[in-house]
């Protein structure tokens, strides 16, 4: 293995630590998701596909993120090419064309597509060597992640390729973005956002976005998870109702409560304390994520460090103010709790480049 | 050698992500902190809203029994088949469905979905008393179907059938008008109450109290545990006067003719029978009447639902000559031993008065005047006695107001005086009118119960008993309430006592004797329509007087007094008195001497009254 001893001595052992007290956590919320309906042994499934994710950090660890960063391209244009397989020939699922089947594996080519867009975004950038960006320099790295955001948006799942655009736009941002052109990306994607909602969006979309506006609206339907979810969320109160005991969850009345939801039982059963445990968990997380970008060797490593960490970041407090019921109900999972084979794996894969770029930042 | 390139530019960028980041896990928190903490009671609430549903356990309501132990009304276990609106997406489809399984027209259950009151989250009934092949049905698919359950209700059972159906009355979901009621305050929508009879006016005492179930629901509605629960508490067992078999000897005795008949204990006012007919049947009722039975209940022409007992009011006809006897006596104006003489008519006040024996009864004392039911002789004393006098002791004895029985609806019936004259129709009172009050006519309106209470007073000696029905709750007796006395002279009350023994010993009430057992009694005859509209139709039926019968037996220390109303029943003696002969004969366990009348007593008819002065 081309692994230096000395590389292992520079990884973060209490982001990686962090990472599977966060699984953990999962898990165990997991199981007492689905421990009383349908869905038993799944928080089995969860520890396997995080074993599968730690091995996916290890190999992932093992290249040299600069050795990935230079075929950035050609991931892409895998990751493309996946993409336009799902949408004409993959497998609808619940009215959707997200997953690819391999066997008995399905996996989401989304997911990877947020971690290749990330190191096409580190290596584009990186390798603009001006001190600061206008709107063109922006452009032609604009238009490569507005395909994949495309692409995403129509399979559809808007959640993920919404999680495409804070990489993007920190990344440019950290390559020198003139305020300028700041504004000018605002405007683009006022107009965009607007005339995807006239055209792109589809009809359950807008649905949940004007019941997220007045959940009363349809409190059987799209309203009836973000009400569900608050009130889990809100009677779980200072200490929770205690594991396995929080009445939203265990009698169903949460949806998606062990995938999108997982949060909002956590919330109910451990209260206000153990939701600002997991957050701290999760901060502690992006913190030393971003803190790599901080010291990383090159503009590479810190970009796709940058890049990858203002994804998750992202994702989390989508997710979480999403079972707070601050923001649309989207289909996002919460990384490395929630329940699902792929988000496990692109949570390890991400963490997994974050470290490859700390520990080689004294290497050459 | 190692190349480091500078990145100092970008450490400025990476804190504003830094801060940025740390700003919105600052925002999440505060935002956690105000839903759980400072607002964790009010979702709490919401959650245990979710969860816990309270779901009330019926009391079985209070038995009913009569007098010697029997039951009269009864509780039985059933099952309604129900349906919660809330645990389908597709009510159409639920509908369709169940009106497969229960053989039912969707239409129907539509309807009775529509009657829904109450929380949304509580089962409609689709089924009342369903058949055990219903409750198997619904039970097996209960996982394809879980909106559509089986809940055991304990139903109203009322063995008799139509039996003693206005006594005992009847039981029904509470009304709108009954929600606004003082007297169903707290009475959730959708409860049974009692909609008749004693189980409407005993109603609170009846229910006993309602338990509770609290139980967890999930998301589905599906209850999937008991958090609590309250055991109901059954309504007291409630002892009623009535004697069923006496009740049953008067239903038989009735034979099915529109009318009615009570009797009470004339010592202390206990109902011991009361008939009323037509009747129904209470127990179509205590299962959610169908809206084409209820129709056709409430619009028969025969009333069935009316308890004539109280609420029909008849004039008493010659059945009132018994006030009559009394206030005289009492007043002085005639002693048992004044005599009148009868030629068949009076002329008076430019009017004359006939007699219906034509050819006149000739010249008699009082207790051949009752005995014969003289109207002649009767003129003569109301002549004498005058309209304020007769008013007052009519309403003295209970005429013209209700009795005060506990049962709802009773009527007041009417003693016509000149007030009541100048109030209701501006107009003065005319002397001839008094004529015809002296016979029971011209207004005067009694009910049967008022006519019972009447021959009561003669037979406990001038005592007004008030009629009730309750006797003992959960085993501790009721006191009977207190009966008034009159102030009578003994004498007086032994006068009409006298007359009303020779009725039926030897005058018009001879059907009602009995084999060595003295009956009092009076008949009478109510006219129902003007001379000239009888004289138009004499055959037809709806023209017949109603017959009346009012007694008490035996009639040296009276034990029941009686009053028999038959509609059409032409006159008295004829139709009313063998009625209560026959109870009578029931009662005692003697039997009927049953005479045949020579003379049946004939329709009574009146001038019209001049309405005003010339």
């Amino acid at each position: 293995m081309p692994v230096d001893r000395r590389l292992l001595i520079n990884i973060d052992w209490v982001l990686v630590g962090a990472c599977l007290i966060l699984s953990a956590i999962g898990v165990a919320t997991i199981l007492s998701a689905t421990h009383a309906g349908r869905g038993v042994g799944l928080e089995l499934k969860q520890v396997y596909w995080i074993l599968l994710g730690i091995l996916a950090l290890v190999v992932s660890v093992t290249l040299d993120y600069r050795r990935l960063t230079d075929r950035a391209l050609i991931l892409y244009v895998f990751i493309v090419v996946a993409l336009v397989y799902v949408l004409l020939l993959g497998p609808r699922i619940q009215g959707t064309r997200r997953w690819i089947l391999m066997g008995p594996i399905q996996f989401q080519p989304s997911e990877f597509a947020k971690l290749v867009a990330a190191l096409l975004l580190a290596k584009v950038f990186a390798e603009s060597k001006r001190d600061t960006l206008g709107v063109r320099e922006i452009l032609g790295p604009g238009m490569t992640i507005a395909v994949l955001v495309l692409l995403i948006a129509a399979e559809p799942d808007l959640g993920t390729a919404f999680c495409l655009l804070p990489p993007f736009l920190a990344v440019a941002f950290l390559g020198g973005l003139r305020p300028k052109a700041i504004a000018a990306i605002a405007g683009v994607l006022i107009v965009f956002g607007g005339l995807g909602w006239q055209f792109a969006l589809k009809d359950y979309q807008k649905n949940r976005i004007y019941t997220f506006l007045d959940p009363s609206l349809d409190p059987k339907g799209a309203g009836y998870q973000k009400i569900q979810s608050q009130i889990a969320v809100g009677s779980g109160g200072l200490s929770g109702k205690g594991y396995k005991n929080g009445s939203q969850s265990q009698l169903g009345y949460l949806p998606a409560r062990h995938t999108d939801f997982i949060f909002s039982v956590l919330a109910e059963e451990m209260g206000f304390l153990g939701v600002t445990a997991v957050l701290g968990l999760y901060l502690l997380v992006l913190w030393r994520s971003l803190e790599t970008a901080r010291v990383a060797r090159d503009r590479v490593g810190a970009f796709l460090a940058a890049g990858i960490t203002s994804g998750l970041a992202f994702q989390v407090v989508y997710n979480v103010a999403m079972v707070a019921g601050m923001v649309p109900v989207k289909g996002l999972p919460l990384p490395f709790m929630s329940y699902g084979g792929s988000s496990v794996i692109y949570s390890f894969l991400a963490v997994g480049l974050i470290l490859n770029v700390r520990m080689r930042r004294f290497a050459n | 050698m190692r190349i480091y390139e500078d990145l100092r530019g970008l450490h400025g960028r990476l804190a504003v992500i830094h801060w940025v980041m740390v700003g919105l896990m600052a925002l999440l928190t505060v935002n956690f902190w105000q839903l759980q903490v400072l607002r964790g009671k009010y979702y709490r609430n919401l959650a245990e809203n979710n969860r816990i549903r309270p779901v009330p356990i019926p009391a079985p309501r209070g038995l009913l029994f009569d007098r010697n132990g029997r039951v009269l009304v009864d509780n039985r276990p059933s099952f309604n088949v129900v349906l919660t609106t809330e645990q389908t997406d597709n009510l159409d489809w639920s509908i369709q469905r169940l009106s497969q399984l229960l053989q039912m027209e969707a239409a129907a259950i539509r309807e009775r979905l529509s009657q829904k009151k109450g929380p949304q989250f509580r089962a409609m009934v689709v089924k009342a008393d369903a058949t055990e092949q219903d409750v198997a049905t619904i039970e097996a698919r209960r996982l394809e179907q879980p909106e559509a359950s089986v809940d055991p209700v304990p139903l109203r059972a009322y063995p008799l059938g139509q039996g003693a159906a206005h006594v005992l009355g009847r039981v029904g979901e509470i009304t709108e008008r009954q929600l606004a009621s003082e007297a169903y305050a707290g009475i959730e929508p959708g409860v049974t109450v009692g909609q008749a009879g004693v189980e409407a006016e005993h109603n609170r005492l009846l229910m006993g109290k309602d338990g509770l179930r609290r139980v967890v629901v999930n998301s589905r509605g599906v209850e999937v545990a008991e958090a609590e629960r309250q055991s109901p508490v059954e309504g007291p067992s409630v002892s009623l006067s009535l004697d069923m078999k006496l009740q049953q000897a008067m239903e038989e005795a009735m034979a099915g003719r529109p009318g009615s008949a009570v009797a009470l204990d004339p010592n202390n006012g206990e109902i011991l029978a009361m008939v009323s007919l037509p009747s129904y049947d209470p127990n179509e009722f205590a299962k959610g009447i169908e809206p084409a039975a209820w129709s056709a209940v409430s619009t028969d022409p025969l009333t069935p639902l009316m308890n004539r007992v109280i609420q029909g009011q008849y004039s008493p006809g010659s059945s009132f000559k018994v006030l009559m006897s009394l206030a005289a006596l009492q007043e002085g104006v005639i002693t048992p031993q004044t005599k009148f003489n009868c030629p068949g008519y009076l002329n008076i006040y430019n009017t004359t008065f006939r007699c219906h024996k034509a050819e006149g009864h000739g010249s008699l004392d009082l207790r051949r005047a009752i005995a014969l039911s003289c109207n002649v002789y009767f003129y003569n004393v109301g002549v004498r006695l005058g309209i304020e006098r007769i008013a007052r002791y009519a309403r003295r004895t209970g005429l013209g107001a209700p009795t005060g029985v506990d049962l709802p609806a009773e009527t007041s019936g009417l003693v016509p005086d000149p007030e009541w004259k100048r109030k209701v129709y501006k107009d003065k009172w005319y002397p001839s009118e008094t004529v015809s009050i002296s016979i029971g006519q011209g207004g005067v309106l009694a009910t049967p119960l008022q006519m019972a209470r009447l021959a009561a007073v003669v037979a406990n000696g001038g005592r007004l008993v008030r009629p009730h029905l309750i006797k003992a709750v959960a085993g501790v007796p009721v006191p009977a309430p207190e009966a008034v006395d009159l102030g009578f002279h003994p004498s007086v009350v032994e006068g009409v006592r006298a007359g009303m023994v020779a009725v039926v010993a030897e005058g018009t009430g001879r059907r009602a004797g009995l084999a060595g057992i003295a009956v009092g009694g009076k008949t009478g005859s109510a006219q129902v329509v003007t001379h000239a509209r009888f004289e138009a139709d004499r055959k037809a039926h709806h023209v017949q007087p109603h017959a009346w019968f009012v007694c008490f037996a035996p009639a040296e220390k009276p034990t029941i007094a009686m009053a028999v109303l038959v509609e059409h029943g032409t006159a008295g003696g004829q139709s009313a008195a063998p009625v209560a002969g026959q109870v009578l004969s029931r009662y005692f366990g003697v039997p009927m001497t049953v005479p045949r009348i020579e003379a049946p007593e004939p329709p009574i008819f009146l001038p019209e009254p001049p309405r005003a002065a010339p």
